[in-house]
C-alpha cells in the first residue's frame, strides 16, 4: 500500500542534548544503526552523517527538537515527553523509549497542600507554563497566576515568589533538602520518539521498519 | 525614518518579483485544471459573521480566528478556510437545484496562530468542492483533481493518503464504546500516539477482542494491508460498507490512472467531527504538513439548512510554492521582458519607440519603455 520512491533520501534524526541522546544513540546501536562521527568527542560538528545507511543525526536544546520535526528539519526526534507536552507541536508520537523516566509534579511546602483542596487563586511558578496551565485549568478547574522561570524552580516558595512549583521530580531529594514536597502528581515522564507527519507518509517504510526493530529490542529487554 | 513604516507584521509578507510570477503561473495552471472539469468560478467575502466559523462548523479553533466588531456590534471574523463560505453559499442560492454543483475558489485566508514559530498567519488557498453528489464517482473525481493539480505544477514526488473515518466509527460502535472514549481515542489515533491509545484502552476497560482490533487501527506500523485483512477484523454494517466504499473508490481511481500515488490509511481520522466518508491528505517533500486537505462532509450544508451532500479540498498555494522550490532549486527567470529605449532629448524618437513598442505588445510581446541615459540604452 506504500508508494516508494527516493532511496536517495536522507532520514534526519534530532536528538535531544545530553543523557537522552546518549542513551537514543545507545539504543540505535543495538539495532545496529551506528554514528562513529558521532563519538568522537572533540568534534565541532554539528551534524553526523552514516553514509552506508543515509542517515544524519544533529544535536538540539531538548524545547527546541519539536520544532525542527514539526516544521520538517529533522524527520524524527527524540525528546522528553515533558517537552513534547510544553511544546504541544503537530507531531506524531510513535514510541515511549521507556528510558529518562520521571513524575510531573506540583510541588512546595507542607502548608500548601491546603491551597489545592479549594479553587482558591493561587501562584505557579515553573519552566513548564503550558503544563502547569493545562493541570490547573483543565484538569483542576483552579485559576491560577503562572509565573514562568528558567531554572532552579525550587526557589521559587522559599523566596515567596510563588506558593507551590510544578517542575520534574526524579528522586526529590532537591526537594527534600529545600523543606519541600511532592503535592500532586501530574503525569509520568519518559523519552519519546516522536515523528513529523510529511515524513511518516514519505517515508513509511523505512520509519516503520525503524520503530518495529526498536520496539522489538526494548521488548526483549523487558522480558 | 520610522522603521515600523517598512515592516510588515508577522506572518504576513510581500511576495514580488519572479516569486510572484511564479505564484500566478502555478494558480492559473491549477485554475485552468480544475476548471477543465466544469467547476465554475466563485468568490466570497474576505470576512463574515463569526457564526460561520464557529466550533460546531468550522475547524479552526476560535481563539485562532482574526475577530472584529462592526458598527451594530456584531462579531465578525477573518475567513480561516473557504469550506464554510461554499456551503453557505450552496445553501443560500442552491437551495432547490438537486444536481451537482461545482466550486472553485481562490483566496487568502487568515490563521492567527503562535509568533516565532515559522508559520504564515497569511496564506492563499485553491480549493474546489462538489455539493450534491454523493457518489463514489465524485469523491474519485476530487480525488483525481488533486493528483492532477500536483502533477500540473511539476511535482514528481508526492503521496494522496486516504483515510475514511466511519470504519473507525463503525468499530467503536460494535465495541460500545461511550462517545467521551471515541473521542478520546480518535484523538490518540490521529497523532499517531499509540501507547497513548493504549493506555486510554486498559484505562476505560475495552473488552479484549476489541482492544486489540482497536489497537491494529491505532498502529501505524501494523500488519493490515490490505482491504481483506481490514474487512477481517469487524464485524458491524458501517465498517464493512466503508471498506466497499474505499474499495469502489480504488477501482474508480484505477480508470483515472492515478492510483500510484494513492495509498489508504484506515488510522487517519481527522480531529474534527465535520467528516463523515472519505478524508484524504497530500505529502510531499520540503514542507512539514499536508499541502492539500479535504474530504467528505455530508452534514455540514444542513447547518446552513440544505440537506445535501459535499466532497472537496483545499491546496495551500503558499506551501505549494515552498515544497517546489526546496525540490527544483532557484525559480528559473520567467520575466521576460523587452527594454525599448528612447532619447528624450532627439525630437519624435518617443514617437517612434512608442509605435515600436506598441506593435510589439500587440503582437504579445512584454516591453518596457524606458528612456535613455548616458552609457545605456544599447540593448
Amino acid at each position: 500500500m506504500d508508494a516508494k520512491f527516493n532511496d536517495e533520501r536522507y532520514l534526519t534524526f534530532a536528538l535531544g542534548k545530553g543523557r537522552l541522546a546518549n542513551k537514543t544513540l545507545e539504543i540505535l546501536e543495538k539495532i545496529g544503526i551506528t554514528c562513529e562521527e558521532m563519538k568522537d568527542k572533540s568534534s565541532r560538528k554539528l551534524i553526523f552523517v552514516n553514509e552506508e545507511l543515509k542517515m544524519k543525526f544533529f544535536l538540539a536544546k531538548g524545547p527546541d527538537v519539536p520544532t525542527y520535526v514539526e516544521l520538517g528539519s529533522a524527520d524524527v526526534g527524540v525528546v522528553g515527553y515533558d517537552t513534547v507536552l510544553e511544546e504541544n507541536r503537530n507531531v506524531y508520537e510513535v514510541l515511549d523509549l521507556g528510558f529518562g523516566k520521571c513524575r510531573m509534579c506540583v510541588c512546595g511546602p507542607e502548608s500548601a497542600k491546603e491551597l489545592l483542596r479549594h479553587h482558591e487563586r493561587i501562584r505557579v511558578a515553573s519552566k513548564y507554563p503550558n503544563i502547569a496551565k493545562d493541570y490547573f485549568y483543565n484538569k483542576k478547574h483552579q485559576t491560577v497566576d503562572i509565573i514562568k522561570l528558567n531554572g532552579s524552580v525550587e526557589l521559587g516558595p522559599l523566596v515567596s515568589l510563588s506558593d507551590v512549583i510544578v517542575d520534574i521530580v526524579e528522586t526529590g531529594s532537591t526537594l527534600k533538602e529545600n523543606g519541600l514536597q511532592v503535592l500532586e502528581e501530574v503525569c509520568p515522564l519518559s523519552a519519546r520518539m516522536i515523528v513529523n507527519p510529511v515524513s511518516m507518509q514519505m517515508e513509511k517504510a523505512r520509519i516503520r521498519d525503524l520503530v518495529l526493530r526498536i520496539r522489538e529490542y526494548l521488548d526483549s529487554e523487558k522480558a | 525614518m520610522n522603521q515600523r513604516l517598512l515592516h510588515t507584521p508577522e506572518g504576513v509578507r510581500d511576495i514580488y518579483g519572479k516569486e510572484y510570477a511564479r505564484k500566478l503561473s502555478i494558480e492559473q495552471k491549477l485554475h485552468s485544471l480544475i476548471a477543465g472539469y466544469g467547476y465554475e468560478d466563485i468568490q466570497t467575502p474576505t470576512f463574515e459573521y463569526f457564526d460561520v466559523f464557529s466550533r460546531e462548523i468550522g475547524t479552526i479553533p476560535s481563539k485562532e480566528l482574526y475577530k472584529f466588531f462592526d458598527k451594530e456590534g456584531n462579531t465578525l471574523a477573518l475567513r480561516p478556510d473557504f469550506t464554510p463560505s461554499m456551503a453557505r453559499c450552496a445553501a443560500k442560492y442552491f437551495m432547490e437545484e438537486k444536481h451537482p454543483i461545482r466550486f472553485v475558489y481562490q483566496g487568502n485566508t487568515f490563521i492567527n496562530t503562535s509568533n516565532l514559530q515559522g508559520k504564515l498567519k497569511e496564506v492563499t488557498q485553491m480549493g474546489a468542492e462538489l455539493i450534491n453528489d454523493s457518489s463514489v464517482e465524485a469523491d474519485g473525481e476530487i480525488i483525481a483533481l488533486i493528483v492532477e493539480s500536483l502533477k500540473a505544477v511539476g511535482l514528481k514526488e508526492f503521496q494522496v493518503s486516504i483515510g475514511m473515518v466511519e470504519y473507525f466509527k463503525g468499530l467503536c460502535q460494535e465495541a460500545g464504546l461511550d462517545e467521551e472514549t471515541e473521542m478520546d481515542l480518535r484523538a490518540c489515533i490521529s497523532g499517531k500516539n499509540f501507547f497513548a491509545a493504549q493506555e486510554l484502552l486498559m484505562e476505560r476497560n475495552v473488552s479484549d477482542p476489541y482492544r486489540e482490533i482497536l489497537l491494529k487501527v491505532a498502529d501505524l506500523f501494523n500488519s493490515m494491508t490490505s482491504f481483506e485483512d481490514a474487512k477481517r477484523l469487524v464485524n458491524n454494517e458501517r465498517s464493512l460498507s466503508a471498506i466497499e466504499r474505499l474499495e469502489k473508490l480504488d477501482a474508480v481511481l484505477k480508470l483515472y490512472g492515478v492510483e500510484k500515488y494513492v495509498s489508504y490509511d484506515l488510522g487517519m481520522l481527522s480531529k474534527y467531527n465535520y467528516y463523515t466518508g472519505v478524508i484524504f491528505k497530500a505529502y510531499t517533500y520540503g514542507v512539514g504538513n499536508a499541502i492539500i486537505t479535504g474530504g467528505r462532509y455530508n452534514t455540514l450544508l444542513s447547518r446552513f439548512g440544505k440537506d445535501a451532500p459535499a466532497v472537496g479540498f483545499a491546496i495551500v498555494i503558499d506551501d505549494l510554492m515552498e515544497a517546489l522550490s526546496r525540490q527544483q532549486g532557484p525559480l528559473p527567470d520567467i520575466h521576460e521582458v523587452k527594454a525599448m529605449y528612447y532619447d528624450a532629448d532627439k525630437d519624435g524618437d518617443f514617437a517612434r519607440a512608442l509605435k515600436e513598442a506598441q506593435m510589439l505588445r500587440s503582437n504579445g510581446q512584454k516591453v518596457a519603455l524606458l528612456a535613455k541615459v548616458d552609457g545605456e540604452g544599447k540593448e
